[in-house]
């Protein structure tokens, strides 16, 4: 007789989800988290009167309580929905480019296109064009996929069958030609971590469609509110968690999972096991070598770690609408270019790189004291540069990056330095400390079209192994969130 | 979707040939196996072992005790941040944060400067019991008390009452001794002349630089001092810094400088923003904190749970980390001042104190969990600390 049925090794959203999932239908399970607190990415920390948000930005997928999306489908299943108050935003985005391009998207599809037309007038028709093919096409995805058709071909699908893998940039080509206007479309590829060039489309309609149809939401107590109320109902469940206690170990014998050897030397019998770990964690640290099928070293080295960030977290003593931030997600874009962006990702210098501005006052004016607003203002930045730094010049270039990220935030948002109470630095370091993973890579491996699922499977050939989160899928709140639930459907099959 | 389907998407084939040339010319990450981390590792390692290789002695209630890397070298941090010291004492294993009092720039070793706290636990340990050539375990570099450049300006203003000089000392050496162009105004109160921490160095920095100027003030005096006396007051700030505009304020010391203090700044009208406060160790009488009910008194004994680990005795004056340790439950601990929230449990039954200034997370608050070094039981509690 096994200690437990399962032992999930991370309580990042995957992992919250996965064990909540197996504990409500009655198998026994045992978390291990090497953190203080649930959530992974999905976290907050205190400074001063201001809570910061880590990392959610604009969850998608939601939907409202009559119309629910594949998220909040999800959150209901659990049963934690109670314990949540979500909050629809009124705008997708704003877009600044300084000097050539200021522009805030509603969030209806109709006065999205309205928009868009209203500033780019000479390309009206392509506009409306554009968001007939992105809906025809995700309307494809969502009967084959969603609805789970299970005879799938390219004659009754012929969009997804012809469009799924062609890059983005190649579409918005195809459609338009000026490159604000491409600009303006094609900001959320930061929440994929590769340009437009490599961004599959499938993957972009996906951002658009969802973010239009079930709108951006963010949640009352952020996201450390979501991982608390998953943790809370896993533990109503039956489910058992240890906190400050890494897993170092996952034991196979004979091909199959018998026990984790924890940190601490303990070692926990079980025939199941959710890896919500790093692939490179699980595969490189957790499981000994001989225990994994050669072919699986040989799949993860043609996929490269993914961006990870450098954060400000400011809290100012003063309403957003005092500094002009009146959207809660604001792009500041350096140059139409998005490739030239995306080069900045790897350098550490932040002095031309582009960010995001995220303050969720304007959605929910409850979210820091009254008379305060706080914002976290975001630049994707790959881990490389910052661990060919020597440890004594850390904390000067942190500084120095923030300034220079400041400096620019200071032209759209005049008086933002002026007003700032606490501020905190993240740098790929800090993320890397704080999950475990090596690069910081928030949204796992890059995700280029070759390293989406249709060619990567997410189950690992090993019994009892299965792998949730990021680094075995999509990245963002809903796809982890959903593949956690996902693992563990195929777990709860197995225990039968 | 099957294979054979997933194979008519247009472009699979040439994915799928590039997958198979990455394979063949990509990174093994094996080789990183053990070393991923490493960087990390340097920055902030979980625990260092040092050694003591000095101890000054700085007045008659305090000592500087000097630590060295054994096998390694030093993080780097920020001055003002502090280390905390994991000490077993009597079979209780413990910690206490200390601010590193000297500069960020002397990367050979960290200087924690302890003075003697009436009945102090670790700080009697620390300055009765340890030796030069002892080693200690601490953590690394932690805290945000410090100058941050982007947004402190170049006029600081640092007040500082007794052992708080501590995190200041770094502070005040990195400038002095790197001629760092940034402006400091020290008001450091003190009970007694004869128990100044730092005082002859001060004196001398002081001299030898412009930049730092340095006000030390007496509440009981001898008869040869001949310099400021009484409370640090609104009056003496305003006479010696002439304007606050664009100064920013740093306050560190006990409970009692913070009470009195604070309402002299707020009658300046200096914004919140501009006053940085290090969160400094627990009260040394939390009965007297705001709040605490008038019918339990400090050595009021209560029953206290650990799910999974028996029964135990709390004290209501102690916090519940410190009747945990007591009871040779370790749970992580950093800044022991309900800041770092590494000391995080659940409270299952029972009701607590929380110090007011304990930083709890809005959805901790809602789901039960506590800072235990800032909370103390006002009732048998049960606790889950997992």
């Amino acid at each position: 007789m096994a200690d437990f049925d399962v032992v999930v090794i991370g309580a990042g959203n995957a992992g919250l989800m996965g064990a909540l999932t197996c504990a409500k239908k009655g198998a026994k399970v045992l978390l291990l988290e090497r953190h203080n607190i649930p959530g992974g990415c999905a976290t907050s920390f205190c400074r001063g009167r201001f809570e910061f948000e880590i990392s959610l930005h604009q969850l998608s997928g939601m939907g409202s309580a009559e119309r629910p999306g594949p998220l909040r489908s999800v959150l209901n299943s659990t049963g934690v929905l109670d314990r949540l108050e979500f909050i629809e935003m009124k705008d997708l985005y704003r877009v600044t480019y300084p000097g050539k391009l200021d522009i805030a998207l509603p969030t209806e599809k109709n006065a999205v296109v309205a928009k868009l037309q209203e500033t780019f007038p000479k390309e009206k028709d392509a506009i409306a064009k554009f968001f007939d093919f992105v809906y025809a096409f995700f309307a494809e995805v969502i009967g084959a996929f969603y609805l789970a058709d299970p005879d799938i071909s390219p004659q009754k699908y012929p969009l997804y069958f012809k469009y799924a893998l062609v890059d983005t940039q190649t579409i918005l080509d195809e459609y338009f030609k000026d490159p604000l206007l491409k600009l303006a479309l094609s900001v959320y590829w930061t929440y994929m971590g590769v340009p437009p060039r490599h961004l599959p489309f499938s993957d972009m309609a996906a951002l658009l469609f969802s973010y239009i149809e079930f709108k951006p939401y963010h949640l009352k107590g952020g996201s450390q509110m979501l991982s608390n109320a998953l943790l809370e109902s896993f533990r109503s469940a039956g489910g058992k968690v240890r906190f400050n206690c890494p897993a170092e170990r996952i034991i196979i014998q004979n091909g199959a999972v018998v026990a984790v050897k924890t940190a601490l030397g303990e070692e926990i019998s079980t025939r199941c096991v959710l890896s919500n770990a790093s692939a490179i964690t699980t595969f490189v640290e957790l499981l000994h070598e001989n225990d994994v099928p050669a072919h699986m070293y040989e799949q993860m080295r043609a996929r490269t770690v993914g961006t990870s960030f450098f954060t400000i977290y400011l809290g100012m003593d003063c309403e957003p609408g005092r500094l002009g931030i009146n959207e809660t997600t604001n792009f500041i874009s350096t140059t139409e270019d998005a490739d030239a962006d995306y080069a900045q990702s790897k350098r550490l210098s932040c002095e031309k790189s582009s960010f995001l501005l995220s303050c969720y006052n304007v959605a929910d004016s409850s979210f820091s004291p009254p008379g305060t607003s706080q914002a976290a203002l975001v630049t994707m930045k790959y881990a490389e540069p910052w661990l060919r730094l020597s440890p004594s010049q850390y904390y000067d270039e942190k500084f120095r990056c923030a300034e220079q990220l400041l400096r620019r935030a200071e032209k759209v948002f005049p008086g933002i330095t002026s007003s700032i109470e606490e501020m905190d630095i993240a740098t790929p370091l800090t993320h890397m400390r704080y999950l475990g993973h090596p690069g910081g890579g928030a949204y796992g491996f890059d995700q280029y079209a070759k390293d989406s699922t249709l060619f990567v499977p997410p189950t690992p050939p090993i019994e009892g192994l299965y792998c949730a989160g990021s680094w075995y899928g999509s990245a963002g709140y809903q796809p982890t969130l959903t593949s956690g639930a996902s693992a563990a459907r195929a777990i709860l099959k197995k225990l039968r | 979707m099957r294979e054979e389907i997933i194979k008519q998407i247009e472009g699979y084939e040439t994915i799928r040939r590039d997958i198979e040339a990455l394979k063949k010319y990509g990174y093994d990450y094996r080789i990183d196996r053990g070393e991923a981390m490493q960087a990390v590792e340097r920055l902030h390692p979980s625990t260092l072992c040092l050694r003591v290789v000095d101890i000054i002695e700085e007045t008659p209630s305090a000592k500087t005790l000097r630590l060295a890397p054994i096998n390694a070298t030093l993080p780097p941090f920020m001055a003002g941040q502090y280390i905390s010291l994991i000490v077993e004492i009597r079979n209780v294993r413990t910690t206490r944060a200390y601010s590193i009092s000297s500069p960020p720039h002397c990367t050979g070793y960290y200087d924690v400067t302890v003075r003697r706290v009436s009945e102090g636990f670790v700080s009697s340990y620390l300055l009765d019991e340890v030796n030069i050539g002892d080693e200690i375990l601490t953590s690394g570099p932690a805290g945000n008390f410090y100058y941050n450049p982007v947004i402190h300006g170049k006029e600081l203003v640092f007040i500082a009452g007794g052992s708080g000089i501590t995190p200041f000392m770094g502070m005040i050496r990195e400038i002095a001794q790197r001629g760092i162009d940034r402006t400091v105004h020290l008001f450091y109160g003190n009970r007694n002349d004869d128990d100044i921490i730092f005082h002859d160095e001060l004196l001398e920095i002081a001299r030898k630089n412009a930049r730092i100027r340095y006000y030390p003030v007496v509440e009981h005096p001898s008869k040869s001092w001949n310099g400021l006396e009484g409370y640090i007051t609104r009056e003496m700030l305003l006479e010696k810094l002439k304007t606050i505009d664009g100064k920013a304020f740093f306050l560190c010391g006990p409970q009692g400088l913070y009470d009195f203090i604070e309402p002299q700044l707020a009658q300046l009208n200096i914004p919140r923003k501009k006053i940085r406060r290090e969160m400094y160790g627990q009260p040394s009488d939390v009965t007297r904190q705001s709040g605490w009910p008038a019918d339990v008194a400090a050595s009021r004994e209560f029953e206290m749970r650990v799910e999974g680990k028996g029964v135990f005795t709390a004290k209501a004056g102690e916090s519940l980390l410190a009747s945990l340790e007591r009871a040779g439950i370790v749970l992580p601990s950093l800044c022991r001042s309900g800041e770092c929230s590494m000391c995080r449990a659940k409270l299952l039954s029972g009701k607590v104190y929380q110090l007011p200034v304990a930083l709890v997370r809005k959805s901790d608050a809602i789901f039960g969990y506590i800072h235990t070094c800032a909370a103390y039981p006002l009732s048998d509690v049960a606790l889950e600390c997992d």
